[in-house]
This record gives C-alpha cells, structure tokens and sequence, in this order.
C-alpha cells in the first residue's frame, strides 16, 4: 500500500498545498505539508518523507533553492527525490536543467500549476510504485 | 560575438543559486564568467580580471554592493556595474546608479532578462550615459512592475487552477464532497485577491501616471474619518476590536475626495487586519501646526525593525508566522503615494508585539477658520 509513502510538501501557498495534498491522499499516499523551507527541513529531518515537493519562490525570495541544498545535508536524505515546483520556469529551460555539479540526479522540476496526472505518473515512477 | 576578445563578466553575489544561474546562463552565452560570494574577493577579481561587466548582489553580509560599487569605479571606471537585488525600488536603483552603477536587475528575473542587460550594458559601454539617467529610471519602473505584477498575480490563478484541477479528478468521489463546498469558497476569496491586486496596482499606476486623484474639492476630513471608521466597525467587532475615533469638529483640507478615502481606508483597515483579538485601534485626528495630523494606533503584532524601511516597497509584506493574512502588499505605497500627492506626508512607528502608529500630515485649507479662531 502506498501509505508507506510518505511525501514532503513544502509550499508557502495553503490552498495550493490543500489541493494537492488531497489529490496524493487519495491516491494513497501520505502528505506531510510545511508552509517556509525552514519548517521544511525540521519536517524532513522527522518525517524521512519518500519524496520531497518543494516551492521555489517563497515569501518573494528564492527561499527553496536554499532549501534543496539543506535537505540533502540531512542525514539519509541525499538521494531522496526532490521535485522543485514553480511557475516561474514556464519559459525559462536554463533554470528548468540545473547544473549537474550542483543539483543531485535525484532533483527534478516540475511545472506549478501542476497537472495532477502526470505528477502521480512521475511520483510512481521516482518511488518504483505499482498503479493501486 | 564578434571581435578579438572574450569579455569577462563578475558576479558577486552571496546566493549560490543565484551565482550558478548567471555563471551558466552567460557562460552558454559565450562570456567568460567568474563568480565570488563577498564583496572583497570580487574586488580582488576586479582588480586583477578587469572585467567588462560586474553583477553585484546589493544585499550581502560584509561589504554591501552599495560599498562595492564606487570600489569597482576607483579600480576600473571603465567596467559597467549592474546591480542585483530583491525588493527593487526605484529609490535603491537610483542610489545605486548614482554610486556608479549603470543599470539595475530586480530578482526574479529571466535568463533571457539577465542577457538582455549584459548585452546592452556592453553595448552603451563605451557610451555616455549623460541624460539616460530619467529613461533609465522610467524603465526601470516599468520593467519592475511587469516582473512582480505577473508573478503577484500567478500565485492566486495557480492556487485556483490547482484545486479546479483536483476537483476535476476527484470532484465525484464522495469524499470530497465536503471538500469541494470549502475550495469552491476558497477560490472565490483567491479570485477576489486577484481583483483587488489588479485594482490597487491600478490606483498605484493611475497615481504615479497623473490621471488619479485630481479632483480637488473642499472636504471635512472629519467627516470622511468618521464614514471610514463606521465602515470598518463589523469587521473590527467580529475579533473584539475596540475601534474609536477621536477626530477635532472641523478639519478643513482640499483633496480629491476618493485619495482621501483610499488613504484612511488602507491605514484603518491594516490597523484592524494586523490587530490581535480584543485588540485596540485608535484615529485621532487634530490640528497641528498648521496642518492637519492623523494618527492610526493599533495594539497589533508590530512590525519587526528590520522589515519598516520596506513598509513602503511595492509588494513588500512583512514576514508573518501562523495563518496568512490577505493582502496585495501594495495598500501602503498607494497610501504614501497619496499623502505626497497631496502635499503631505507618511510616518511610522512600530514596537514589535506592541503594535503600530502611523502619522499622516496634510496640509490645511486656511480660507476656513476653525471654531474659535478669530476670522481675520
């Protein structure tokens, strides 16, 4: 069952977190939700999520890319997938491809607002689930 | 490129992120780019690279880009400085220019944002700057706005698209049910965010263009103050707010009326938005000095020091814990913007966990006397 799984979704904006804590929910998973990267990184640390989806753009800094970094600072997290969200990349490829001496092959972006579909779909396959 | 030499670009910046984004970005663009997280290694580079360009990071711990900058014109009066920062007011752009920098790059920006800059900051290298001065600041301006409007306004049309989304999949799964009531309402109050974002950016847009409060009229700002306070009662109840009102019989100005509403409206409101429960605002309105002082006292959470010079700053909201409180961030720039339309100014006052006063000063119509003034 994918309750097993536990994702980590650090997003500044309530209702987006609301509606898409709610789609995972349903489809079996289990959300932790964090509003700043700082409370981020102190759920991480506690919850040892299977995956990570984490807001860029917070609070009008780039308070997530911060974040990714201490994410993978913590104990057992360094390979853990991380989905880094924004709408700010929807035209912008040379920030959508991080570099690969700094960004960990297991850090991918993806598109806010997200199409839910396709975010099962990729979560699926970073956490080698079976469709339910 | 064209020409013999690669040009060299440094960016100082104390972001990681921020210095792999430029170094990638420019780097594909054919530059050789070196990046330095503190002011006085990127001074060292400077003096030794000479580069063509240098992007400094206005706000970073030691030496400040502020402090950077004439350091690189004593260097290198040659090299073209741009300047990097968040929070972009056109007040720090023009300090900034005046220190010596040549153009100004509000983040975020767009990799295509950042070339467009080196590019043509290269370009006018060799050029006077002379009177661009007023273009630049009128760019600026323009450019600042259109960066942080659309992504002001992404944030709520995301969260709506998201739960639209959700509901979409989910919508028939009883489950949900419940649920959908609360989104539906909760996509109402983000769409009515968006509205009064698009408004008020309005008002901000009319005000600095001319084409807003310009019908003056002879107005009791007594009257206005205590129409204001009445409309603000519900909501101030509906948390235990105490609101009173202590304006003087007559207070004579000559305003357009809608700037004088807008005004008080934003500061009174705030004053009740940023209350704790059972809280207290106080309104006292009286003459001084000749003019006209309004004073807006909450018992509220404050405002930490570091986050005042910012009050005014388009978009700029003070950091909050707990629940968000909506706004659009640009209540008090439209309200500062008003009282220096109309001649007068804005102050404030703030101990955290204690609460804010603002001070509004506005000159007074003198062609009226005041009850118990000799009429000369």
């Amino acid at each position: 069952m994918n309750r097993a799984y536990r994702i980590l979704l650090i997003d500044d904006d309530p209702d987006f977190s609301a509606a898409v804590s709610t789609y995972l929910e349903a489809n079996g998973f289990t959300v932790v939700r964090a509003a700043s990267g700082r409370e981020g990184v102190t759920l991480a640390a506690r919850e040892r999520p299977a995956l990570i989806l984490l807001d860029i753009i917070m609070d009008e800094r780039t308070d997530g890319l911060f974040t990714e970094g201490a994410l993978r600072e913590l104990p057992g997290l360094a390979d853990v997938p991380i989905l880094v969200i924004s709408s700010l990349y929807d035209q912008e490829a040379d920030f959508s491809v991080p570099p690969d001496r700094m960004w960990g092959a297991n850090t991918a972006f993806v598109r806010k607002p997200i199409d839910p579909t396709d975010l099962l779909e990729r979560i699926r396959t970073l956490l080698d689930v079976p469709e339910s | 490129m064209t020409g013999d030499a690669v040009e060299t670009i440094i960016v100082i910046d104390d972001d990681y992120a921020m210095r792999l984004s430029c170094e990638r970005i420019l780097s594909k663009t054919g530059f050789v780019v070196q990046t330095f997280e503190d002011g006085a290694r990127g001074l060292a580079a400077v003096a030794e690279l000479r580069p063509a360009l240098v992007l400094v990071d206005l706000k970073m711990p030691g030496l400040s880009g502020m402090e950077v900058i004439p350091r690189i014109r004593e260097i290198d009066p040659n090299a073209v400085i741009v300047v990097i920062t968040g929070y972009a007011t056109i007040g720090t752009a023009v300090d900034a220019m005046k220190a010596g920098a040549y153009d100004f790059l509000p983040k975020p920006f767009s990799p295509d944002e950042l070339r467009l800059i080196v590019r043509r900051g290269l370009e006018r290298r060799q050029l006077e700057l002379g009177s661009r001065q007023c273009e630049i600041e009128r760019e600026l301006m323009k450019r600042r706005f259109v960066s942080f409007v659309s992504h002001q306004l992404k944030t709520p049309l995301v969260a709506v698209h998201q739960y639209l989304e959700v509901l979409a999949r989910l919508g028939d799964t009883p489950d949900m049910w419940g649920k959908a009531r609360e989104w539906i309402s909760r996509c109402l109050a983000r769409t009515d965010e968006m509205h009064q974002l698009i408004d008020d950016w309005l008002t901000l847009s009319r005000i600095e263009g001319g084409s807003f409060g310009r019908q003056r009229a002879d107005a009791d700002l007594h009257d206005t103050l205590t129409h204001l306070v009445e409309s603000h009662r519900p909501a101030a109840a509906e948390r235990g707010i105490t609101l009173a009102l202590d304006a003087a019989p007559l207070l004579p100005v000559h305003a357009d009326p809608t700037c004088l509403t807008v005004l008080f409206d934003n500061l009174i409101g705030n004053a009740v938005k940023y209350n704790r429960e059972g809280g207290t605002v106080e309104v006292v309105a009286e003459r001084s000095d000749g003019e006209i002082l309004v004073t807006v006292r909450d018992t509220g959470v404050g405002i930490p020091a570091d986050a005042v010079p910012l009050l005014f700053e388009e978009f700029y909201r003070v950091p909050r814990e707990g629940a968000a409180v909506p706004g659009t961030g640009l209540g008090l720039p439209i309200a500062r913007r008003i009282a220096l339309e109309l001649g007068g100014t804005i102050t404030v006052e703030s101990t955290e966990g204690e609460g804010t006063t603002f001070r509004v000063r506005l000159p007074r119509r003198f062609d009226e006397p005041a009850p118990g003034e000799e009429v000369p």
